[in-house]
């Protein structure tokens, strides 16, 4: 892959507050074109890693490559490139829709109205009300809208929609996923729920106490990941250093194991892993540094 | 950005124009008034209250009818602080507050730019309203200046370059505050609380020490001062008096003590207090700033907050700038 194919690039990215450390060691490389999914759970350092990538914040360490530049140096060109959504979908809440999208419009080098309000009509949006009078769903719509119009090569969403319900959940999810369908867009997008990211996403990035778990094709991870469940035994198995995770019940041994290739030993039977057990048992890894394992771009 | 300046911030402009608007016409309505009691202009009448007759009753007039104004205007050396605080407050605090600052950084204009525009139309928009302001205001005091001078409190902070030194003191602070503090209320009152904590000290202790005080001393005159009428005295009216009493021959500065027991002594001798300071050779003195340093003090003090205002843009721009906000 050269250097454009990456939607995102970071190499040893860590920032720092003043409580201490949010992000470490954070090397990622992430293709361009489809859906990728950053997973962890709350205060794993997703929104820092997301303000990072579209360079709200500054990396206390290492570099972050966006589209093969580097974002720190935020000139129009480099932020027209990419659109964010942040966490609750900030609006200015006493502008009109209108004014929303004069806004975007007068603050961007391009900036699709036409698009912008065709997708809110279709949604029955009416421009004229005010922004703070919509419901939360319609607000994320009139913010989504207001990203996509911008024509970003690369869209990153802060949980998206963790603060809506059910119905609005969908239809935001069926809006997003008809403009990936669209094409031209990558979408990097986070979320502390695992569940229908199966549906929706490519890749996945696992984030945990400020580290890097897990990423790779989610395919592949499943491809390369097993169940193997057999009778109860409390010797080491992980020869290999291939176990993830072991559970023991009163009678059986389950093992979370990565290398797919390794045979079931007699008696052991091997079963496909869901990707929300796969992403659960990552999570309850106790945090070592440089743990995280690789998959998908390498492959 | 102008468009977008002028919808976000529009609310602030609109009210504070509409308030210096009507002080500016209610001062217009009354201020008219006070300069008819002056016929020739407020100006001729300088320095004549004791001496010429017209200009005497038309002082007089000016303050029975419009006295009242005058010490209701003390109070307004606030409204550039109003005006400064209010639109330097919501700038980055109420962004901040809201998430915005992540929808408004995350355009094509580079957020330096942003900050560059913000900073310069809304300190432009505190620089004209307080301009305005204290054009009605200093017109209006004129019939007033004619009688005190402009070294007075509720002159010198009302006049001048100075108000306007103190709509960007408060600017600065309240930009500051809100992007520390992300709030944009508590920034409002950072900035308030810092102007009155600032001016204080300046005006009683840092104001009188601008420059060298001139010193006067003569001998107490045997007809007393009061019967001085038709000699220009020096330190006139207009004249920034910071300390004056009584010396004794030598020059050495009595205190009130030592002048009650003079005056005590007088009293039992039957004599005129005059006569016997005057015997004694007791001197009058004055420690004062003469009135053509109106402008030079100006200049001091509006610099003074202007450079403090300066430095904490600077530490805004500077963290904006490091991406720390």
């Amino acid at each position: 892959m050269t250097a454009t194919e990456f939607a995102l690039r970071t190499d040893g990215v860590g920032k720092r507050y003043r409580r201490g450390w949010a992000l470490r060691d954070c090397t990622l490389a992430l293709p361009a074109g489809g859906v990728i999914a950053l997973v962890g759970p709350n205060g794993a350092g997703k929104t820092t890693l997301l303000r990072l990538v579209v360079g709200l914040l500054a990396p206390s360490t290492g570099t972050v490559e966006v589209l093969g530049h580097d974002v720190t140096a935020s000139t129009p060109q480099t932020l027209s490139r990419v659109g964010f959504l942040a966490q609750d979908h900030p609006l200015y809440k006493r502008f009109t829709v209108a004014e929303m999208l004069r806004f975007g419009r007068a603050c961007n080098l391009r900036f699709d109205q036409g698009l912008a309000e065709r997708r809110l009509a279709k949604l029955g949006i009416p421009l004229d009300r005010k922004v703070g009078t919509l419901s939360g769903g319609q607000q994320a719509q009139v913010a989504l809208a207001l990203a996509l119009a911008k024509r970003p090569h690369l869209l990153v969403l802060d949980e998206p929609v963790a603060s809506l319900d059910p119905l609005a959940r969908h239809e935001f999810l069926q809006v997003l996923m008809g403009a990936v369908a669209e094409g031209g867009v990558t979408v990097l997008f986070s979320s502390h729920v695992v569940h229908e990211l199966e549906r929706v996403c490519d890749h996945l990035v696992v984030l945990n106490h400020g580290r890097v778990t897990l990423t790779g094709d989610i395919d592949t991870l499943l491809a390369e990941h097993r169940l193997l469940v057999g009778p109860r035994t409390a010797t080491d198995l992980d020869r290999a250093g291939a176990v993830v995770e072991a559970v023991h019940s009163d009678r059986h041994t389950t093992l979370l194991v990565r290398d797919g290739a390794i045979p079931a030993a007699p008696g052991w039977q091997a079963q496909p892993v869901a990707l929300e057990d796969l992403v659960l048992a990552y999570l309850r890894r106790p945090s070592e540094p440089s743990a995280a394992v690789t998959s998908g771009v390498a492959a | 950005m102008t468009w977008l300046i002028w919808r976000q911030h529009r609310t602030e402009v609109c009210v504070l124009g509409l308030l210096v608007g009507m002080f500016g016409i209610a001062l217009l309505v009354l201020g008219t008034q006070a300069h008819d009691l002056f016929p020739g202009g407020p100006a001729r009448c300088a320095g004549e209250a004791g001496i010429n007759e017209a200009c005497a009753a038309s002082f007089r007039r000016l303050d029975e009818e419009h006295g009242y104004v005058e010490n209701l205007l003390a109070g307004f050396y606030l409204v550039p602080v109003v005006i400064g605080a209010f639109l330097g407050a919501p700038l980055l605090a109420r962004e901040l507050e809201d998430g915005t600052w992540q929808l408004a950084w995350t355009q094509a204009v580079p957020r330096m730019r942003w900050l560059a525009a913000k900073l310069a139309v809304l300190a432009g928009v505190a620089v004209t309203l307080t301009g305005m302001f204290t054009a009605v205001l200093t017109w209006f005091r004129q019939p007033f200046d004619a009688w005190e001078g402009r070294f007075q409190y509720d002159a010198f902070d009302l006049e001048g370059l100075v108000p306007v030194a103190y709509a960007l003191f408060a600017f600065g602070v309240a930009t500051a505050a809100g992007a520390i503090l992300r709030r944009s209320l508590p920034a409002f009152g950072v900035a308030f609380g810092a102007f009155l904590a600032a001016r204080m000290p300046v005006a009683l202790l840092a104001r009188p020490a601008y420059a060298t005080p001139l010193t006067t001393m003569e001998p107490v005159p045997v007809g007393g001062s009061k019967d001085q009428a038709g000699h220009r005295s020096v330190p006139s009216f207009a004249d920034w008096m910071i300390e004056h009493g009584y010396a004794d021959a030598t020059g050495r500065r009595l205190s009130w003590t030592e002048y009650y027991e003079l005056e005590g002594a007088a009293n039992r001798a039957g004599t005129n207090l005059n006569q016997f300071l005057h015997a004694r050779g007791i001197q009058q003195f004055g420690v004062y700033h003469p009135a053509d340093r109106f402008w030079t003090f100006q200049l001091i003090e509006a610099a003074l907050f202007i450079a403090v205002a300066a430095v904490l843009i600077g530490v805004v721009v500077w963290r904006v700038r490091r991406r720390m906000i």
